[in-house]
């Protein structure tokens, strides 16, 4: 599998991500917000992963290994991140009321 | 041409005129409502009127630019200076695409480049207002996020893929991956307000933002096939240069309010708030890498002067050092070329000569019948009474014809003076001057040829008030003057003149440097000079040749401004004059005929021979006893009401010799050449009439001393005399 749950704290892609991957992401991302997902062995991922990573808003750790990845999408993600600040807040809001329960 | 682009041409001229006057109206009172409605629509009906002509990328300027002013519209927000300079700017780019069709009779094929960079720039400065979304400015925001390498790219990029690209087993990212010369990409949610847990991972909901420096060719050949999702922006690498060290909007609006903090007329606490506001723009200036602007403004603030400093920060806000006056002369240019050709006539005034032609057609017709009477040989008495009333009524109908046609020919000022206030805008802010212009009288009618060519040298004049008679705010302070300064372009009809008057309040023409320096360049010999009046000595400016100015700047200052103003004005037959007072201003006066192709003359006699004198020339005609005449040299002089008038015979300036009347009085006529009296001593004074005066040409084009012809009654060709070149 290209993408694994480690724990419920972190998440890893590597090698070629497929369009599929997307789906098991979306699912891992919902169940554990918190999560860090860790790509550095990750070579390729497919837009539909990158959506994910973006969407989320989640913490990506380490530097992928491909190197459009690394080159490009990387900086973007960083950078969408300081945009969708609505977003990422409610994120936290959600994330805060489920630790209190 | 195409009737509908000489149509299209027409009528967008005038709303750009109509939108540029009410956008600098803005300027002063920022939230009239009434202004930002014309403003909005003049930008509404050009919009559509390019949609007419299938002018695509010009509606596409002006629809950004419309859509900005509607948010000013609705939200009665107070429009500031950058957005007021943008829509100028724009329709600066749309008068230019006019005198492209107008050349070229075709809808100009590159305008697409030069339609992104206006849509760049408005949405630049709509930033700050308007709420961010994906795909809304998005090249603007691309070039905020990616401030260094934007300069670098050719070409931007945003690829909205189609929702359901993942089943279609699509990736558009790594169709992007193919692209060579990537320079950045951004990614952007669709709707980033949407929470995550709601959104469907196999539904492609994100915009890609890319720049690349290959060319839209390239790109457009490896993104081919998902060619209707993408939008392809040609970037224009050279001024994508200086865009990497030009201001954020950000910064423009750091700018623009320490400018409106400088200007706050509250005398307590200047001092604190120039060294605020100055070291802020300082800073904002650095940070956006201007450093050379920077050091302007420091310059400025050390010198703790609050204009300069003022007008360092606009420089910089106007980015182009320098270019704002060959803007002026852009705009100034071709529209006064253009306007020559289309004249917009009152409908009554062609129904008055539609009547008139009637009235014509009624005397032909008797004229007809009186003719086969006379043939008939009948009745010579009746003949000749019916005769004498037909041409007196054609006495009065071509009279009213006349008349009626010089009408058609006549224009109000105000399609000279609207054209006024942004070049003042323009020049006053590049000297950093501040000046309150205000124009009285534009209803104030003149013939078309006066109308048409007195913009350049009434802005000859603007300048030069603006450059050399406002002084700096703070000398004006200094001798109790408002730190504004105010020029008034006023006119007004007197008897058959039409006067133009420019008036400043500023230091006024400087006599004794004048004086300097016509004797420097020797100008008028040493004794004349000496024994100049004042008034005489500051008539010496529009001699050519002449400058006071201590330093030649880019406005005024060659010495060719006052000469050229009163060669135009002379070649349309009128007069300029200054009057001058030390530390109170000057008035600028342009006596000119209302119509151009009319002349009232008086003929006289000399030698033999007819010629006409221009009677506004003349001021009056005397008998003088030849005993009062006194030569001096080789020239004659009489003391007429206390002042010496030169005389010339007639005779013997034009060689036709020149026989001594035995008489014991001369006839002459007493005239006014270039604001000063002069005689010509004729042998018989003639008539007064009224004729359409042809200008010299083919033989009599390079005779000195006469200004036209015309034809006598009697089928002779009476030549008409030109003083003021008689004289010199």
């Amino acid at each position: 599998m290209t993408v694994k749950l480690i724990d419920k704290n972190s998440i890893a892609l590597a090698g070629t991500c497929p369009s599929e991957d997307a789906e098991e992401l979306f699912q891992y991302l919902l169940e554990n917000r918190l999560a860090v997902v860790d790509w550095s062995q990750c070579e390729q991922a497919h837009t539909a992963v990158i959506q994910v990573l973006l969407a989320s808003g989640c913490e990506l750790k380490g530097t992928p290994a491909g190197s459009f990845l690394h080159g490009h999408i990387e900086a973007a993600l960083r950078r969408a991140r300081g945009q969708i600040r609505p977003f990422a807040a409610g994120l936290e809001v959600r994330n805060s009321r489920s630790r209190q329960d | 041409m195409n009737e509908f682009i000489e149509q299209f041409l027409l009528e967008a001229r005038e709303l750009i005129e109509q939108a540029t006057s009410d956008l600098l109206a803005l300027e002063h009172q920022a939230d009239d409502p009434e202004k930002i409605d014309g403003v909005f629509r003049a930008f509404h009906t050009l919009k559509g009127a390019a949609g007419i002509v299938d002018f695509e990328p010009m509606g596409r300027a002006l629809h950004a630019v419309e859509s900005i002013l509607a948010g000013f519209r609705s939200r009665t927000n107070v429009i500031s200076p950058t957005i007021i300079n943008e829509c100028l700017a724009c329709l600066d780019q749309v008068t230019r695409w006019l005198d492209d069709m107008e050349a070229s009779g075709e809808v100009p094929s590159g305008a697409g480049a030069a339609a992104d960079a206006i849509v760049r720039r408005i949405s630049g400065t709509a930033e700050l207002d308007a709420p961010a979304s994906p795909g809304r400015d998005w090249l603007a925001r691309l070039r905020d996020q990616n401030p260094g390498q934007f300069s670098e790219a050719r070409t931007a990029l945003r690829y909205v893929p189609n929702p359901d690209a993942f089943f279609r087993s699509e990736d558009p990212l790594a169709m992007i991956e193919e692209l060579p010369g990537l320079i950045s990409i951004d990614l952007a949610l669709s709707d980033p307000a949407q929470p995550f847990d709601t959104i469907n991972p196999f539904t492609c909901a994100m915009e890609i933002f890319v720049l690349t420096n290959v060319d839209t060719e390239t790109v457009i050949r490896i993104v081919g096939g998902a060619s209707n999702q993408i939008e392809l922006h040609a970037l224009d690498t050279k001024p994508r240069a200086d865009s990497a060290t030009t201001l954020s909007s950000l910064g423009r609006s750091i700018l623009e309010a320490q400018v409106l903090l400088l200007r706050e007329p509250r005398q307590n606490g200047r001092a604190g708030r120039m060294a605020a506001a100055g070291s802020v723009s300082i800073n904002v200036l650095r940070q956006a890498g201007l450093e050379a602007a920077a050091a302007s403004v420091a310059d400025a603030l050390n010198d703790g002067n609050a204009i300069s400093l003022i007008a360092s920060i606009e420089r910089a806000l106007r980015e182009k050092p320098g270019g704002v006056l060959s803007e002026i002369v852009d705009t100034s240019r071709p529209s006064s070329a253009a306007a020559t050709r289309v004249l917009r006539v009152d409908t009554t005034r062609i129904d008055t000569l539609v009547n008139l032609t009637g009235e014509l057609t009624v005397v032909k017709n008797a004229l007809g019948h009186l003719a086969t009477r006379a043939q008939a040989g009948l009745d010579a008495k009746g003949v000749a009474a019916n005769l004498r009333d037909l041409q007196t009524q054609l006495d009065r109908l071509v009279g009213e014809v006349q008349r009626a046609v010089l009408r058609i020919r006549v224009l109000p000022m105000r399609q000279m003076f609207q054209r006024f206030p942004r070049p003042v805008r323009e020049i006053s802010a590049s000297v950093g001057k501040l000046i309150n212009f205000t124009v009285e009288g534009d209803d104030t009618e003149a013939d078309k040829a006066i109308v048409e060519s007195l913009f350049e040298p009434l802005l000859h004049v603007l300048r030069n008030a603006i450059d050399h008679g406002i002084e700096d705010a703070e000398e004006r302070q200094a001798t109790g003057k408002p730190s504004t300064a105010t020029i008034v372009l006023r006119a007004f009809r007197q008897l058959d003149n039409v006067i133009v008057e420019i008036e400043d309040d500023g230091r006024g023409v400087d006599v004794a440097r004048v004086r300097e320096v016509a004797a420097a360049r020797g100008l008028v010999a040493a004794d004349t000079l000496a024994r100049m009046t004042d008034a005489e000595i500051v008539d010496l400016i529009f001699v050519s040749g002449f400058s006071t100015a201590r330093e030649v700047t880019d406005l005024s200052g060659r010495g060719v401004g006052m000469d050229a103003v009163r060669t135009v004005v002379e070649r349309l037959g009128g007069r300029v004059s200054i009057d001058s007072r030390p530390n109170v201003g000057s008035v600028v006066r342009l006596t000119l005929p209302f119509t151009v192709m009319m002349t009232r003359l008086m003929t006289i006699e000399s030698a033999g021979q007819v010629f006409g004198l221009p009677l506004d020339m003349v001021i009056e005609t005397a008998i003088i006893p030849r005993d009062r005449i006194v030569s001096i040299g080789g020239a004659a002089a009489f003391a007429w009401r206390d002042k010496t008038v030169p005389l010339i015979s007639l005779a013997t300036s034009l060689g036709l010799g020149s026989r001594v009347s035995d008489a014991g009085q001369a006839r002459v006529v007493i005239t006014s050449a270039g604001g000063q009296l002069a005689a010509i001593e004729v042998e018989r004074l003639g008539e007064r009439m009224d004729v359409m005066l042809k200008p010299r040409e083919g033989l009599l084009g390079g005779v000195k001393g006469v200004t036209g012809t015309t034809l006598l009654g009697d089928g002779r060709v009476l030549i008409v005399l030109d003083v003021q070149e008689l004289f010199n």
